[in-house]
């Protein structure tokens, strides 16, 4: 059976797996739903109570019922790249593409309902905190007011976005950025603004989560004039990652979030305290890997390869229930 | 005046607009002029960048 993996050509991180299924003689499928109607078809009639089809991509042709697993890494708009490209023919190419695989029984890396569940930061604290994590003190507002009320109550606080979206025209990135308890709050009322507690960090935490397999990687807070940045990726110190513990307490947390979330893959992010505290910040359901690897040399790709080369549906639940797929 | 967050906003850094490999759609892989798997080589990932967490993605916010 197949392994349908659903990105962009360009998805180098995906090839690290790519290049795992195909020492292990996995079937593999790569396409990017963006390539609708170019050069990837679909195909499905509904017989006998499900649909039974065909994709194809690239020359090759896969039975939806002979996948064993979909991976969603990095898929395009579906159809973004068709010859007449059209909000209305995106959302006809994902409701047929998205709507036949949900039915096929393999299981998903993530499944798109608890992807887009698992996207909301809101959500995520809140389910981060029932599990037992610690989430610094955080605001969600448009009110000027609670906001300069918050900055009172934690004046050494932070400001990130809500979705973790960038601005485009011009393309802008909106980091994790101190905020003076100072600073003019009137602009809150103009869109819905984060604001949290900063966490003290002397160490960035990675925690990748592969089905049941906790990967942690830890980057130290380096002394210096940069010392104050707060977004790691915008760190320029150079600091490498390096292969970490989980506190046991910590790792029973994450494997309750990720079960919760219904999740298969999750990669958190947490802010290390100079008590050794992992403060919960966020979970990207679709997050990267691949710097992690290369710094650490942890065998994420092959672990998640491993996980997507698993026993096909025979054995499985059915598709539609995003908890039961992602063991 | 613009949404509070903007205020920190900075330019989105893009990757280079040319990267020394090309996806194969035969073997379903990126290579290298010189033919290699570029997902092989984690010098020139570091070097590149290509697969790290990056702020400012036009497609995808999850980093």
């Amino acid at each position: 059976m197949t392994v349908l993996i659903l990105t962009s050509d360009e998805d180098v991180t995906a090839d690290m797996v790519v290049v795992h299924l195909n020492a292990a003689g996995v079937p593999v499928v790569r396409l990017d739903p963006a390539d609708l109607t170019a050069s990837v078809s679909l195909s499905g009639e509904f017989v006998h109570g499900s649909f039974r089809g065909h994709l194809s991509s690239g020359g090759r042709l896969v039975s939806i019922g002979g996948l064993r697993s979909v991976w969603v890494r990095r898929p395009g708009d579906p159809a973004a790249r068709a010859a007449t490209p059209s909000a209305w023919l995106t959302e006809e190419s994902a409701q047929a593409l998205y709507g036949m695989l949900r039915g096929c029984g393999a299981r998903w890396m993530n499944h798109p309902d608890a992807a887009r569940r698992a996207r909301h930061k809101p959500w995520q604290l809140r389910l981060a905190q029932q599990c037992g994590l610690p989430v610094p003190a955080t605001l969600i507002t448009t009110f000027p007011r609670a906001a300069r009320e918050f900055a009172e109550r934690y004046p050494d606080l932070v400001v990130k976005p809500v979705s973790g979206a960038h601005p485009q025209d011009p393309p802008r990135a909106v980091p994790t950025s101190r905020v003076s308890p100072e600073a003019d709050f009137s602009a809150v009322a103009l869109g819905p603004t984060l604001l949290q507690r900063r966490v003290a960090k002397r160490a960035d935490i990675r925690l990748t989560v592969v089905g049941d397999r906790l990967l942690a990687a830890r980057r130290t807070v380096a002394a210096g004039p940069d010392a104050d940045e707060v977004d790691v990726r915008f760190d320029p110190s150079g600091e490498p990652w390096r292969p970490a513990e989980v506190p046991p307490r910590v790792a029973e947390t994450v494997r309750a979030y990720i079960r919760e979330a219904g999740l298969a893959y999750g990669a958190f992010d947490f802010a290390e305290d100079g008590d050794g505290t992992w403060w919960f910040l966020e979970c990207n359901q679709s997050g990267q890997f691949g710097f992690v690897e290369v710094d650490t040399g942890q065998p994420i790709a092959r672990t998640i390869a491993e996980w997507l080369a698993r026993p096909g549906p025979g054995d499985q639940a059915p598709a539609d229930d995003a908890r039961s797929t992602a063991r | 005046m613009q949404p509070f967050a903007l205020n920190y906003a900075r330019p989105a850094v893009e990757l280079e607009a040319t990267t020394p490999y090309v996806y194969d759609s035969g073997l379903q892989l990126n290579v290298l002029l010189d033919g290699r798997v570029a997902a092989c080589d984690h010098a020139l990932l570091r070097e590149l960048g290509t697969t790290t967490s990056t702020a400012g993605s036009k497609t995808h916010f999850d980093d």
